[in-house]
């Protein structure tokens, strides 16, 4: 086995481009989307009655608005409950500076986007670390200050009373006699939010939300910024949540704060997603689909009397979907609806696979010195766990860490990959400019070449393996195509081809511990950090495992390995360091260290070393 | 001075209100860890109760406390039992959307049935007044502040020396190793979740007398209890208390020295900045909300 190749350099683009226009549009999924959005248009514009346009800008409207709010709520699984706070800005920015400026509504709509997003990251800034319901509480919390504060402030926005948007006609001032016009921009709106949707989705931004949602530390090893992943989500999310706020606001011609930053609207719009399917492109459009005719139609024909009625009927389907359907309907149903599809003209095509050509070599010459942890300390209350530990590693060696269980090695991996802040020491790693860094951050530490694996294994459950692997592989490579590229490649080396296609949370543990390395190896790290790698894999496979540590070295790269697999580490390792209650007790080449004597008391205990007579 | 004394007294009593209500949704929080977003609903469905019972019986609400405090115990049992328990193992954000959807048709509920009328009962004693030391204080929020005193010493004897409440406590810390103790896990949540109901529903009783009864009510009173428990660290009952005395006096004082109709920034932005710099609540009491 080799991962030799003296190809050109990864970072060149290793795939050719998608298909062309007219091959996408050839392909059923496509084309059923589009002649199911159509409809959308087609049904108001054959029936023409005014009701019935009304019925379907509301839908766009709140299709839209829920597609938007998917890109937080489902993507990045942030549950805001307060984002009509967006809608209401995009409302306001615009009536306010078409009734102040004379400004077109259209230049409002892109004024009030772009301060719906510097908000939007104000909020979530602060609110991103909050647990699951928290950030809920808190986005709600958010939004009634918003409403209060609009209330009070009656001279800006007229407050309680309201405020009625100048009536001036035609396409510049978005407001018309022909409602059928509505319906037109609704439709663009909404188009434009699924196109958003969908080109995150499909996208490294999309993938490193879900890795985000599905387990931060295994993303933040990956070199994903949490963060900044969902701070460009909620950003887009509230752009585009504003821009259709504009038009709503135009449409109403009448704005007041109880409807603009509505708690209830704002369920509604996470409510309709939930029903069509959290994190799914089509879902929060179908879910409204289904659920706003019903209310309108209610609303419509029972007039007053039926006041609640929409409200009780909404709760209620959201109270049954979560018993029975948990995931939505698409997320339910959509895999068979997406095999029916692929049955029609032109489907079924599986897209060419391209396998990456193996990456180059690490530069830089050997046995210098590429990581130096200097008298690292760790305390956790009070427990030392890491007591200066120093310790260097230089390219191209593969280091062993020994020692008994508890003696604190992975507490050093976890200071030596950023996850854990030493209390005292340093860590510095050489970067590729030949520098010395000290990164603060999991994140930083991968970008600058630190790959490591988790003792407990940390798939991302319901990506499937190839999928896992990609997550890795964005680190260095942006577009989506070269990504797969590589994790195939990834996938053959570590001997999980055969199962890439499989969900990575079904695969046994010798499958999970290899899919932890290659999820890591695809980062391309220039330092590999192994945790107990060969736990759990049967004789054949560590004997594997072990070959491809040695071709991982033989590549440039430099490894330091925890492992409980004496026979493993003592044949793989050039150098060993053994810690024992956080110090570092010996270090040397392997036939050494295994004779020291303090190194055999930490294992077997003093009467042992006594009894041999050592 | 003296309407600063005032001030500090309306707001202590305002507070027992809000501490009823927050000890009933810290109890839910803390034992079964479900954040209930449709607690409020629970105290709007009590106040309907004690208004019927009013209008159709006679039946004074602070009399009407016993059945309605049963009501909702059943309820809160029944809610837990055939909504929460079934999603126990199911994600966050579903149970966030099964509590969420619960308020939203409750609250829709009553808006069909009663429409958005406000309904109160006939003026009462409770809503007179009693001067004490020059302070005028209204009765039926001295009477709150007794019950809620009541409540929660009743609560912390409950918890301390009988064995239910040995069992709730053990839950509550360590649902696994109770469950190996032998304790009924899913029996002791449906109680947690029928006694914080119930303490809801004690509040509906003494609510009564002083509010009229709205389908939004709930809405405008649990988003401040969710403020207080915030404040009272998310899992203390003693905290939720003391948030509640805060939230009180913050509720009273702005709404005099900043503006009536500002009062709520004020504790709402308080509300953020705990949970944003002290999560773990202002006394430190909770196991905080990271």
């Amino acid at each position: 086995m080799s991962l030799q190749d003296s190809s050109p350099a990864s970072t060149a683009p290793v795939s050719s481009g998608g298909p062309s226009l007219l091959a996408r549009l050839a392909n059923p999924r496509v084309y059923c989307a589009l002649l199911a959005l159509s409809l959308l248009v087609i049904i108001p514009a054959w029936s023409g009655s005014t009701f019935v346009i009304h019925v379907f800008v509301t839908i766009c409207v709140f299709g839209a608005l829920s597609t938007a709010w998917n890109i937080l709520g489902g993507y990045a699984g942030q549950l805001s409950l307060g984002h009509t706070v967006f809608y209401g800005i995009g409302g306001y920015t615009a009536a306010l500076l078409l009734q102040h400026f004379g400004l077109s509504p259209w230049i409002g709509m892109i004024g009030g986007a772009a301060l719906a997003a510097l908000v939007s990251i104000g909020i979530g800034y602060p609110c991103f670390r909050l647990r699951g319901p928290f950030f809920s509480l808190a986005t709600i919390a958010f939004l009634e200050v918003v409403r209060l504060l609009a209330i009070h402030f009656n001279g800006l926005t007229g407050g309680s009373a309201g405020l009625v948007v100048p009536l001036q006609l035609g396409w510049p001032w978005m407001i018309f006699r022909e409602k059928i016009n509505y319906l037109y921009i609704a439709f663009g709106l909404l188009m434009l939010s699924l196109a958003v949707s969908y080109a995150i989705r499909n996208s490294r931004l999309g993938y490193a939300l879900t890795a985000v949602r599905e387990r931060d530390s295994a993303a933040q090893a990956a070199g994903i910024n949490i963060n900044g992943v969902k701070l460009w989500a909620i950003a887009a999310s509230a752009a585009l949540t504003a821009t259709v706020g504009t038009f709503h606001a135009m449409y109403m011609t009448f704005l007041e704060p109880a409807t603009l930053f509505s708690l209830a609207t704002a369920i509604e719009i996470a409510m309709f997603a939930l029903i069509g399917g959290l994190g799914t492109v089509a879902g929060p459009l179908l879910g409204t689909v289904l659920v706003v005719p019903l209310a309108e139609l209610a609303r419509g024909w029972l007039g007053a009397s039926a006041n609640g009625l929409h409200g009780f009927v909404y709760g209620t389907v959201l109270v049954i979907i979560t018993l029975t359907l948990p995931g939505g309907l698409v997320g339910t149903f959509g895999p068979f609806v997406t095999r029916l599809i692929d049955k029609l003209p032109g489907g079924g095509r599986t897209r060419p696979e391209t396998v990456a050509p193996a990456a180059k070599l690490v530069g830089g010459t050997l046995g210098e010195p590429v990581l130096k942890a200097t008298n690292l300390v760790k305390r956790f209350g009070g427990l030392v766990a890491t007591d200066n530990v120093s310790l260097t590693l230089k390219r191209g060696e593969i280091l062993g860490v020994i020692g008994p269980n508890g003696a604190g090695k992975t507490t050093v991996f976890a200071q030596l990959s950023g996850f854990l802040a030493p209390n005292d020491g340093t860590v510095e790693l050489l970067g590729q400019d030949g520098k010395w860094h000290q990164p603060k951050t999991p994140d930083a530490f991968a970008r600058l070449g630190i790959g490591r694996t988790f003792q407990i294994v940390q798939p991302f459950g319901k990506l499937s393996v190839l999928e896992n692997i990609m997550i890795g592989a964005f680190l260095r490579h942006r577009s989506v195509d070269d990504a797969r590229a590589v994790a195939l490649r990834v996938a053959r080396t570590v001997g999980l081809y055969d199962v890439k296609d499989v969900e990575a949370g079904t695969l046994p543990i010798g499958g999970l511990k290899r899919l932890e390395v290659a999820r890591t190896l695809a980062t391309e790290p220039t330092i590999l950090l192994l945790d107990e790698v060969m736990a759990g894999q049967s004789q054949s496979d560590t004997l594997k495992m072990v070959e491809l540590v040695r071709a991982i070295r033989d590549s440039g790269v430099s490894v330091i390995a925890i492992e409980h697999n004496m026979q493993a580490i003592m044949s793989l390792s050039d150098r060993i360091v053994v810690i024992d209650s956080g110090k570092v007790i010996a270090e040397g080449a392997p036939e050494t260290v295994v004779r020291e004597r303090r190194v055999i008391e930490a294992y077997l205990g003093e009467d042992f070393v006594h009894a041999q007579g050592l | 001075m003296d309407v600063l004394i005032q001030l500090v007294l309306n707001g202590i009593l305002l507070g027992s209100m809000y501490a009823i209500i927050s000890v009933g949704l810290t109890l839910i929080f803390g034992i079964v860890r479900v954040v209930n977003f449709a607690h409020g609903e629970f105290l709007m469905v009590g106040m309907y109760a004690a208004y019927l019972l009013a209008a159709k019986f006679g039946l004074h609400p602070y009399a009407a406390a016993v059945p309605i405090v049963i009501l909702l115990f059943a309820i809160g049992a029944a809610v837990q039992r055939f909504l929460i328990q079934p999603l126990l193992g199911a994600e966050e954000h579903i149970q966030i959307f099964a509590t969420v959807g619960l308020s939203t048709a409750l609250v829709n509920l009553a808006l069909l049935v009663f429409g958005a009328d406000l309904y109160s009962i006939p003026p009462s004693a409770a809503q007179g007044t009693v001067m004490v030391g020059g302070f005028s204080l209204v009765k039926g929020q001295l009477v709150m502040f007794v019950c809620a005193l009541a409540l929660v010493a009743g609560l912390h004897l409950f918890m301390q020396s009988t064995a239910l409440g040995r069992a709730i406590r053990a839950t509550a810390q360590n649902r696994t190793a109770a469950l190996l103790m032998g304790v009924k896990v899913d029996q002791i949540y449906v109680i947690a979740f029928g006694i914080g109901a119930a303490c809801v529903g004690l509040a509906s009783a003494l609510v009564m007398p002083l509010y009229p009864v709205t389908p939004t009510i709930g809405t405008y009173f649990v988003l401040t209890a969710f403020v207080v428990v915030v404040l009272g660290g998310m899992r203390s009952m003693y905290g939720a208390f003391f948030g509640a005395m805060i939230i009180g006096l913050v509720d009273s004082l702005s709404g005099y020295y900043i503006a009536p109709d500002l009062k709520e920034v004020v504790y709402f932005a308080i509300f953020l900045a705990i949970l944003i710099f002290k999560p773990t609540g202002l006394f430190g009491l909770g196991r905080g909300t990271e």
